[in-house]
């Protein structure tokens, strides 16, 4: 194996990692303020549909970006109404509006374009492509480095940025609190379930950014169920993250590791094999990380 | 507050009640389960609104809708349960809602200081850097007084405060008390428990039945005049004779049950009941004796040891063997062990008695005769009850465990254990209850009491053994024991 190959590997970690962690994160903030949020899934699909939708017409990167992301959190704001304010069962919201957003982008490809199965079009404009001066010239890091869109930047300082808000500022201090002991929160005069309500919300954001990342990053194009299980595979993130925003890119990292390497081996062994990797992964690393969490 | 009233539905939980309180002193508002003396608190902490009724404070008509106004009034409560958020320190609790800032950020060593400096200024010391959920219970009520005082309220109320406590953490909390009344505070306290009004309050409001009873200064009142005003009736001091007790009924050798780390949930723990005697196990809540009930009645296998009941070894043997074997078990939780909340009347009352002839036959259940039953059961046990079908959730909470406490001791069992057989359950029932429990000592079968009632401990047990850490700290003989030396090993310390 030789380091141009490795760098590549990173290369393609980088880039599938950047949509897990964005919805991962989303993932991680409802927990932290006591929602369980199922809907990752259908916060993020909505997304790759919206922008790739407003791309076609408008031809404006960064209007499909600030779509995308809006359609995300209208998802989570759906989610904050049923879920949060009237409190409705988690799983049943969750299910269905992933259910619903699967079927219904399904429905609108084919309505809106006339197309099935994906959307694959040369007038569609991909996100800008950073190649940093300087350092694509250093022969490793620079490789590692290629071609990555602002999305895959940015996705790290929005984790840093949760971190310090969660953790060093009043307001953070506040949500985290309604997460601890929301009965507690409220006596003491927090607005409890606006806070939730808020979280479900930059929930929806971050999953839509995410969705955006999968539809215009590696690719440029919509696909029926594109996102397919990567809501969940947030979820698991999240869940070894332990809900904290650094070690939830950590554990996003490897799955983005294991969705590289999976690809890496199409070649090698058969496809639907490969592209089992990461959900194996899923379950391992859950049942490995739960067997440690019930021992301490 | 004047003409208070509050109604659920057609129920007068608050009927025209006043009351007042001057700068510096302290009320004790006192009355059974049900009076209304948390009704009345909460109206006046904004929890509640009255249905009419007006608070003046300081001569100003208030109009109190949450606990927010209450407080910005400088009123605040503690809780009877904690509202604490467990897993953050005992500053960052304090400072909550008034959090200081630097910059943008969080000041949390701003809020140590804080702490330190108000620890200081009412002289109640803790260590603003712990974890509260660390913390035992005595330490979390200061955390809550302190976030009262935090908040610079001027009337503080105390709910049940000491229903959790040890009795040197008692002493404590009433010394703290009078302290901060005579720093200017003034207090509420609702409470049942009459020396501690006798030893901490100026003067006292009795409540009975939602309505005012009475209201006199703590110099000229007594015991027995406040629980007369409190039930209605005499409530008579239990006597209980001492009698002689037979053969060995429970023997519990060397019991270890192993925790998740290196420590033992039940360490070493021996003990023994003889028919014809009442032994009672006192403790802080949360040193074992959960677990010592689930491993006596089968829910919890021992890691080792033994559990002799009437001579055969029952350790790590089902629930259904070891009632059968002679075991019978008022539960210390009702809802969670001792009744389903949807169940019919019927059908708690004949659980575990299912099998008997006179209630099932071949497989099916003679539904005349569990009706017989239960009937005999509730008129027996004084249950309160609209008919069997009525639901087992819907009874009080003193009447659902005269229920359960029937079902137990119609086991006619040679050993019955009562784990906090009448945790919060009114005086009445409370008597009632203690009364049974008694007869079934006179009959000759050996009985266990768990308790954390110090008072119940003492008054029912011919025997006393204290449990700390999963441990025996101590036994007693009934007329040996007194409430400090109980105390003292309850809190892990040692008798010189």
């Amino acid at each position: 194996m030789n380091s141009a190959y490795i760098a590549s590997i990173i290369n393609a970690t980088l880039r599938s990692t950047t949509p897990i962690l964005l919805a991962a994160l989303g993932s991680a903030i409802c927990s932290r303020v006591g929602v369980f949020n199922v809907a990752l899934e259908a916060q993020m699909l909505i997304a790759t549909f919206t922008s790739i939708a407003v791309n076609y017409f408008t031809g404006s990167a960064l209007l499909s970006v600030v779509v995308g992301v809006a359609s995300g959190a209208l998802i989570g704001a759906i989610v904050a109404v049923l879920q949060v304010k009237y409190k409705a069962a988690d799983m049943v919201v969750g299910t269905a509006l992933n259910l619903l957003t699967t079927a219904s982008t399904t429905f609108l490809l084919y309505l809106v374009f006339d197309r099935r199965g994906s959307l694959i079009d040369e007038r569609l404009v991909s996100l800008t492509k950073i190649n940093l001066p300087v350092i694509k010239d250093i022969p490793f890091v620079g490789r590692v480095l290629e071609n990555l869109t602002f999305i895959d930047y940015i996705c790290y300082i929005i984790a840093i940025a949760l971190f310090i808000y969660l953790f060093k500022t009043v307001s953070g201090f506040r949500d985290l609190s309604v997460g601890i002991n929301k009965t507690a929160a409220e006596s003491l005069g927090t607005k409890a379930t606006a806070i939730q309500m808020r979280m479900v919300i930059l929930s929806g954001a971050l999953c839509g950014l995410g969705g955006v990342a999968l539809a215009m990053g590696q690719v440029i194009m919509f696909t029926e169920n594109m996102t397919s299980g990567r809501g969940f595979i947030a979820m698991a993130a999240a869940s070894l993250g332990m809900s904290h925003p650094l070690l939830t890119i950590v554990s996003s990292l490897f799955f983005g590791l294991c969705q590289s390497i999976g690809l890496a081996l199409q070649n090698v062994i058969k496809s639907q094999l490969t592209t089992a990797i990461p959900y194996i992964a899923t379950i391992i690393a859950l049942v490995v990380f739960s067997k440690r969490n019930k021992k301490n | 507050m004047k003409h208070i009233t509050k109604v659920y539905g057609s129920l007068y939980a608050n009927n025209d009640i006043p009351l007042t309180l001057n700068k510096g002193e302290i009320l004790a508002v006192v009355g059974e389960n049900g009076a209304g003396k948390s009704t009345l608190m909460k109206i006046l902490y904004g929890l509640e609104q009255p249905t009419s009724g007006e608070i003046y404070l300081n001569g100003e008509k208030q109009n109190f809708r949450s606990p927010h106004d209450a407080i910005a009034k400088k009123i605040g409560m503690v809780q009877q349960h904690f509202m604490l958020l467990e897993p953050c320190t005992v500053a960052e609790n304090i400072v909550y809602g008034k959090e200081p800032k630097k910059g943008l950020f969080f000041d949390r060593e701003g809020a140590v200081k804080i702490v330190e400096e108000l620890c200081e200024k009412y002289g109640l010391h803790i260590d603003p850097r712990l974890k509260v959920g660390d913390c035992p219970v005595g330490l979390q009520q200061r955390v809550e007084i302190l976030k009262v005082l935090y908040q610079d309220a001027d009337i503080i109320i105390f709910d049940e405060p000491s229903a959790v406590l040890t009795p040197q953490e008692v002493t404590e909390l009433l010394a703290t008390m009078r302290k901060l009344a005579t720093m200017g505070k003034s207090i509420i306290i609702i409470t049942h428990k009459l020396h501690e009004v006798m030893a901490v309050a100026d003067r006292v409001m009795v409540m009975r039945l939602g309505k005012f009873i009475q209201e006199m200064p703590i110099t000229e009142t007594n015991i027995e005049e406040m629980s007369f005003l409190m039930v209605g009736r005499h409530v008579v001091e239990r006597h209980v004779d001492p009698q002689p007790t037979g053969e060995r009924v429970l023997d519990v050798k060397d019991l270890v049950l192993a925790g998740s780390d290196a420590k033992n949930i039940l360490d070493h723990f021996n003990m023994h009941v003889d028919a014809g005697e009442i032994v009672g196990i006192a403790g802080v809540s949360g040193n074992g004796q959960s677990e010592l009930i689930q491993c006596l009645t089968g829910l919890l296998p021992p890691t080792s040891g033994q559990i002799l009941l009437q001579g055969k070894d029952v350790a790590g043997h089902s629930v259904g063997e070891i009632r059968e074997a002679g075991c019978a078990c008022i539960p210390e939780d009702r809802y969670l062990w001792g009744c389903a909340k949807e169940a019919t009347l019927t059908e708690t009352a004949i659980m575990a008695h299912q099998h008997k002839p006179e209630l099932s036959k071949n497989g099916l259940l003679n539904s005349k005769g569990a009706k017989v039953f239960t009937q005999r059961l509730l008129d027996n046990y004084d249950v309160r009850n609209s008919g069997q079908s009525q639901k087992a959730g819907e009874l009080s909470g003193g009447n659902i465990q005269k229920l359960i406490v029937a079902r137990e001791m119609e086991q006619k069992s040679p050993l019955l254990i009562a784990a906090e057989p009448t945790r919060g359950v009114d005086i009445g029932a409370i008597e009632f209850i203690h009364g049974k429990l008694l007869e079934k000592r006179a009959e000759g079968d050996a009985v266990l009491l768990i308790s954390s009632e110090l008072t119940e401990i003492m008054s029912l047990s011919d025997r006393i053994y204290v449990i700390y850490e999963g441990q025996a700290a101590g036994e007693f003989r009934k007329e040996d024991a007194t409430e400090e030396d109980l105390g003292i090993l309850m809190m892990g310390g040692k008798l010189v």
